[in-house]
């Protein structure tokens, strides 16, 4: 069988534009649906998404909730990982973010995008 | 002729991505050689249910199309 392809999405946007917000989760939990391995990076205010409490307030038109559409996507294997330095730019500690997340540094975000086959920024 | 579906999977009325969330969960409950008919008429499940079953490395064995209906059949071949 053919290695898995990787694409990693870099999430930018936060809950001040949310209809930013839904397609990061949608294109990825797709990609684990076509066996391609995804990962969503959360950067600068991409992280107020991952924050407890956060996506459950979000819900646009006839979608349903993001944190529905961010528990679809981790129980699909998609993996969400939160960039540090933007948890101290925005002063959010690190106990504040749902389980699911994890905290990783710049190192891990530039090895990530040498790794994927594909980089898509929200 | 054509051959004959296993299961059927109705996805008319469902937009994107659902008809493809519910082909790979349909696939992955099926044994190998069996055929899976996928109904749908989102614009978008044509190329889409393509690209699922390409990246699935399973095999699209007939389509057809009516009007803005598309009906695949899909082989599980692995």
């Amino acid at each position: 069988m053919s290695a898995r392809k990787k694409i990693l999405y870099i999430q930018t946007s936060g809950v001040d534009a949310p209809e930013r917000t839904y397609a990061p989760f949608i294109l990825a939990t797709t990609a684990a649906m076509m066996n391609i391995d995804a990962t969503i990076y959360f950067l600068i205010k991409g992280i107020t998404l991952v924050k407890k409490g956060e996506a459950e307030k979000i819900k646009l038109g006839s979608f349903p909730s993001l944190k529905e559409v961010m528990d679809q996507a981790v129980k699909a294997g998609v993996k969400l990982v939160v960039c540090e330095q933007s948890c101290q730019l925005l002063g959010i500690p690190r106990g504040e973010f749902t389980p699911e997340a994890k905290i990783v540094g710049a190192a891990t975000l530039n090895d990530l995008a040498l790794n994927a086959d594909a980089v898509l920024c929200f | 002729m054509k051959p004959k579906a296993d299961r059927t999977l109705d996805c008319l009325g469902l937009y994107c991505p659902e008809p493809v969330f519910k082909t790979r969960m349909e696939l992955d409950e099926m044994k190998v050689g069996e055929i899976l008919e996928v109904v749908a008429d989102d614009p978008a499940a044509e190329e889409d249910i393509k690209s699922l079953v390409r990246n699935l490395e399973q095999e699209i064995v007939d389509e057809t199309k009516e009007g803005n209906t598309v009906r695949f059949l899909i082989k599980k071949v692995k």
